[in-house]
Formats: C-alpha cells, sequence, structure tokens
C-alpha cells in the first residue's frame, strides 16, 4: 500500500502536466468570469436555475474533455518515456514488481488524473459562480445552487468510475503499445486499428471493426445515461413562444442499472484485464529501447 | 557454503542471435567478482538474467531465487548501477531519496544524507542539471545506502572522467566494501578494476572462458620475457600465447613447470588485462 503511495507520488514529480493543465484552464476561465461579459439575462430569460445548470455542465464538459486527451497521451507514454531515457534501469533496481508498476500507471491514468481534475473543476466553478454572482449585482442566490452543486460532484464521480471501466480495455492497448513500441508511440496505437479498419473494408467491404471502435469510444453514453428519463423531471420555460425543456435534477439521468447490466460493460473489462496482464508481462521483458 | 550466483547452462537468444551459449559459473559470497569480456561478447545479457531483467533459458540461482520470476524479492537484497545516466532527469536529489526510503525496506537514509553532504550537491537540484560526475555520486549514493548482500554493476564508469572514476572506485572498496558483501562488475577498462577484483569470470562468445580467482591465477598462469634467440627453446614449454615487445618475447603459460621456465627469462604472473588479451587470442588460434 505504501509502495502505491510512492508510485502515484512519482508519478506527480515526473508528469507536472497533471495538475498544471487543468490549473491553467481554471485560471483562464476564472479570469474570463472576471474580465469577461456577464449579463444573466442574455439567453432569452432562461430560468436562472438552468442557466446555472448549463454553466456548470459546460465548465465540467470542459475539464473532462480535456483530461480525456491528457490521460490518453499519458498512458501512451508512461512506460515508453522511461525506457527511452533508460530510467527504467533505475526503477526495476528496486523492489517494485512490474504489476505494481503498471498498475499504478493505470490507476493514475483512470482515477487520479480524473480526480485532479474534477476537484480543480470544482474550485472553478466555485470561483466563477461567485465572481459572476457579485458581478452581476445579485446576491450570492443567483447562480448558486446547492442542490446543483451537489447533483454535480455525482455526477463527476459517476462519470470518472464509469468511463474508467468502460475504456479499460482501451487503457490496456495504450499501455501494451507503450510498453512495446521503440519509437513513435502516438502512431503506432494509431496504425493497427485503422489498417484492421482499411483491410476489412477493402476486403470484405464491411466496417464491423469501425463500429466496434466508435462503440468502444462513445457507446457508454447511452449506456449509462437516460436520454429520455421521462416527462416528470423536465421543467419547461416559454420564451418568445418556444417551449425550451430543461431538465429539473441531473440525477434522473444516471442510468446505473443498464450500465452495469450490460454484457458490452463486463466484456470490455475482461478483454481490458486481459490486455492490461499482456502489458505487465511485455513490461517485465522489455528494458531500455 | 553455497554460491551466492549459480549458472548452469545459461542461454540467452535474441532471434538467431546467441549472446550466452550454455555458460556456467559461480560467485561465491564476499568477493569482488570482474565479468569481463570484448563487446558483444553477452556480458550485459548476463547480467541482465542475473538481475532478472529479462527472460532466459538454462539454471539460474542468485541469493537462492530465479531472477527473473522473482526479481521483486531479488531487488531487497541485491542492487545495481547499470549505467551512470540512467537517474530520471526530471528527479530531484531529495525526492529520489525520498522514494527509495520508501519503497525498499533495507535503504539507510541516513548513509545516503551523509554520503551526499560530502559532495557539492543540494537536494533541490533536478538530475538534468548535474553533471555525469554528480550523477554517479548520488546514484552511488542511494545505492550504497541500501544493506544489499550483492551489488551488481554494469559499466558503471563509462564516460567519466578519470576523476570521478577514481572516487568513484575509491568509495566503493573503502565505504562500501565489506565481507558481508558481494560485488560483481563489469567494464571495458580492465586495468582500472583489476587491483580491487578478488576474481575474474572471462567471457566470450557467450560462454565464459576463465572463472578464477586472482590467487589461482598466479598459480597457474606465469608468463615469461624471452630474448628473441632464446624463444624457440621456451616455446618448446608450449605457450598458449606470445607477444612481441621491444625485442623480446613474451610466452604465456598455463600450469607451468617454473624451475624450467626460470631459465629462459625473468618470470612473472600476468596482469588481468594481459591474461584476458592473451586467453582471448589464444582461443582464436
Amino acid at each position: 500500500m505504501n509502495t502505491a503511495v510512492w508510485l502515484v507520488r512519482r508519478e506527480f514529480w515526473e508528469n507536472r502536466a497533471i495538475w498544471m493543465i487543468p490549473a491553467v484552464i481554471g485560471a483562464l476561465l476564472v479570469l474570463a468570469a472576471l474580465f469577461g461579459k456577464v449579463d444573466l439575462n442574455m439567453p432569452g430569460q432562461l430560468p436562472i436555475h438552468a442557466l446555472a445548470q448549463l454553466f456548470l455542465v459546460a465548465v465540467a464538459a470542459t475539464f473532462f474533455a480535456v483530461m480525456s486527451i491528457y490521460a490518453t497521451w499519458y498512458l501512451l507514454d508512461c512506460l515508453y518515456a522511461d525506457r527511452k531515457d533508460r530510467s527504467v534501469l533505475f526503477w526495476k533496481s528496486l523492489p517494485i514488481s512490474d504489476t505494481s508498476t503498471v498498475l499504478s500507471k493505470l490507476g493514475t491514468a483512470l482515477i487520479v488524473i480524473p480526480l485532479v481534475y474534477f476537484v480543480i473543476a470544482d474550485i472553478t466553478t466555485l470561483m466563477m459562480a461567485f465572481i459572476v454572482s457579485v458581478r452581476s449585482g445579485s446576491n450570492l442566490g443567483g447562480v448558486w445552487h446547492l442542490d446543483l452543486w451537489v447533483q454535480l460532484q455525482v455526477l463527476w464521480i459517476y462519470l470518472i468510475l464509469v468511463s474508467a471501466l468502460w475504456y479499460l480495455p482501451i487503457a490496456g492497448y495504450l499501455l501494451i503499445v507503450s510498453a512495446w513500441a521503440k519509437r513513435a508511440v502516438m502512431l503506432w496505437s494509431i496504425m493497427p486499428p485503422l489498417a484492421l479498419l482499411i483491410a476489412e473494408r477493402w476486403f470484405l467491404g464491411s466496417h464491423a471493426v469501425a463500429q466496434l471502435l466508435w462503440e468502444r469510444l462513445v457507446g457508454w453514453v447511452p449506456l449509462a445515461f437516460h436520454t429520455n428519463p421521462g416527462e416528470g423531471v423536465w421543467m419547461t420555460t416559454i420564451v418568445d413562444n418556444d417551449s425550451i425543456r430543461t431538465p429539473q435534477s441531473l440525477w434522473s439521468f444516471l442510468n446505473l442499472s443498464s450500465f452495469f447490466s450490460s454484457p458490452e460493460t463486463w466484456i470490455g473489462a475482461a478483454v481490458g484485464v486481459a490486455l492490461i496482464i499482456g502489458a505487465i508481462q511485455l513490461r517485465m521483458r522489455r528494458t531500455e529501447i | 557454503m553455497s554460491a551466492l550466483i549459480e549458472a548452469s547452462d545459461l542461454t540467452k537468444k535474441y532471434g538467431a542471435h546467441v549472446a550466452l551459449d550454455h555458460a556456467n559459473f559461480s560467485v561465491q559470497a564476499g568477493r569482488i567478482v570482474g565479468l569481463i569480456g570484448p563487446n558483444g561478447a553477452g556480458k550485459t545479457s548476463a547480467l541482465r538474467a542475473i538481475l532478472g531483467l529479462t527472460a532466459y533459458e538454462g539454471h539460474l540461482c542468485v541469493l537462492g531465487r530465479e531472477p527473473f520470476r522473482e526479481r521483486t524479492a531479488l531487488m531487497d537484497e541485491a542492487c545495481f548501477i547499470a549505467d551512470v545516466a540512467v537517474l530520471p532527469a526530471w528527479l530531484k536529489v531529495d525526492n529520489a531519496i525520498d522514494f527509495v526510503a520508501g519503497v525498499h525496506p533495507r535503504f539507510r537514509r541516513d548513509r545516503a544524507a551523509a554520503l551526499l553532504a560530502k559532495t557539492q550537491i543540494t537536494g533541490e537540484r533536478r538530475m538534468r542539471e548535474l553533471s555525469k560526475g554528480m550523477k554517479t555520486q548520488v546514484h552511488l549514493a542511494l545505492t550504497m545506502a541500501i544493506d544489499a548482500k550483492l551489488l551488481v554493476l554494469d559499466e558503471p564508469t563509462l564516460g567519466l572522467d578519470i576523476l570521478a572514476r577514481r572516487a568513484f572506485y575509491d568509495a566503493l572498496v573503502n565505504d562500501y566494501m565489506d565481507e558481508t558483501r558481494t560485488i560483481l562488475i563489469t567494464t571495458h577498462q580492465v586495468e582500472e578494476v583489476e587491483n580491487l577484483l578478488t576474481d575474474v569470470l572471462f567471457i566470450d562468445k557467450g560462454r565464459i572462458v576463465l572463472d578464477s580467482s586472482l590467487d589461482d591465477i598466479a598459480l597457474r598462469y606465469a608468463a615469461v620475457a624471452v630474448a628473441a634467440d632464446k624463444s624457440d627453446a621456451a616455446r618448446a614449454e608450449r605457450p598458449f600465447y606470445e607477444r612481441r615487445m621491444l625485442g623480446k618475447v613474451v610466452l604465456y603459460y598455463e600450469n607451468p613447470n617454473l624451475e624450467k621456465l626460470a631459465q629462459f627469462g625473468e618470470l612473472h604472473t600476468p596482469s588481468v588485462s594481459d591474461l584476458f588479451v592473451a586467453k582471448l587470442s589464444g582461443g582464436a588460434q
């Protein structure tokens, strides 16, 4: 356990971008709130509750999108970087198993990095909400809705858990490339699936591989969320003769039962575990480049 | 007493290339052993196998363990410096000490701090800011602070200037080595280590061609410098190698008849580097 803590700490020393990228995004958003144009009445008299919701989700989505890209890059680089600079020979001179090493990288990518983004996104939204409230002259209650904020916390945790489980095979695949490639990890990660995809289309005229990949990239969204959670949760506002529907609560969108009972989730996880075992085996055998 | 390292029929292949070809050797506790061979002889492959960094065929037992399967447990009691340049550039000296102290049960933090206090290196520095010599000092301090039974050094002074090299070996012999420890070292610069070694292993083309203590070398081998006109008589004693030097011929013998050889000229025990050249060139004849 203690070793695990040191291994994660090590990742923070090596990859300062883990917290610097979200910190910069957060700082930019706070600056925008400080000096940007603030007009809470702008989007056609949307109810303030819906506006706050939109704002919270937009900030969260921004962080989540950047985090996904960074975590992908991190996974590709993590086992490759210390083979490239030969420091793998130092790390392997310590009594740390290759399993611990690989799992520490996996855990950093799928849990620790998302948590860092989550915390910084939280701080950012709190600061922005405060600034906007003060600037727009309303009291804090204007954009600040505790219920929404709590919902968002739950949403984040849910997103982290669901995406960690769903993306396990992708993470395992990236770790294999990272443990194996002699150079150009980015290219090596893209080439095999692309080659398969093209070969299939060329020789068979079908596109099962493309579909499978696409399904793995975005397929968790319809599984993990209700697209239509029922009429009761919507709030309808009439703006300029248009009726705009906004959700009353984010809770009702979470669809745990469909996600956790889907065979796709668990088949994917099983494939992920197999790929991670493969990455550990490669890590045991491959040292420097 | 059983050997610290025991290898029999140790074989390592990279595709069609055979790096280790049924090598047999053993290393006893408390010795300083030089693993010496030309480039591509299989030195690094042997060390990699001993350290559990690579899979192999044959039997290999290090500190009672099977290195590849039990690398983690092995690294509790064995440590290695693979090269001076392997500490990652982003690592701070302090963090390096914290990390090793955190994960290594036998690391003595105070010892590492004391060793570093003798140098110019401060804890806030990152490895990328240090010279090669300084990096070696850090790595050596980290390694010497581990209470290990076996220390493996693979070309530890590569790329260092002569001052840093001398300091490295002095620290090793004076501050580290005692009867509970064993050091296995490979290097190109045989001259530099030959007076600290107690044993040598010569390796060539993946095979061990000599496994001997220096004391045994003195008993088993002799060289004699003979004037050119007496060389034919000396050759009758069947030297395994000869070398021309300043009008004389130096002849090398295994299991020599010392009384007879003394007639031809002054006898001496060949140095490790001379013996290495003699053995490997002789083998080629």
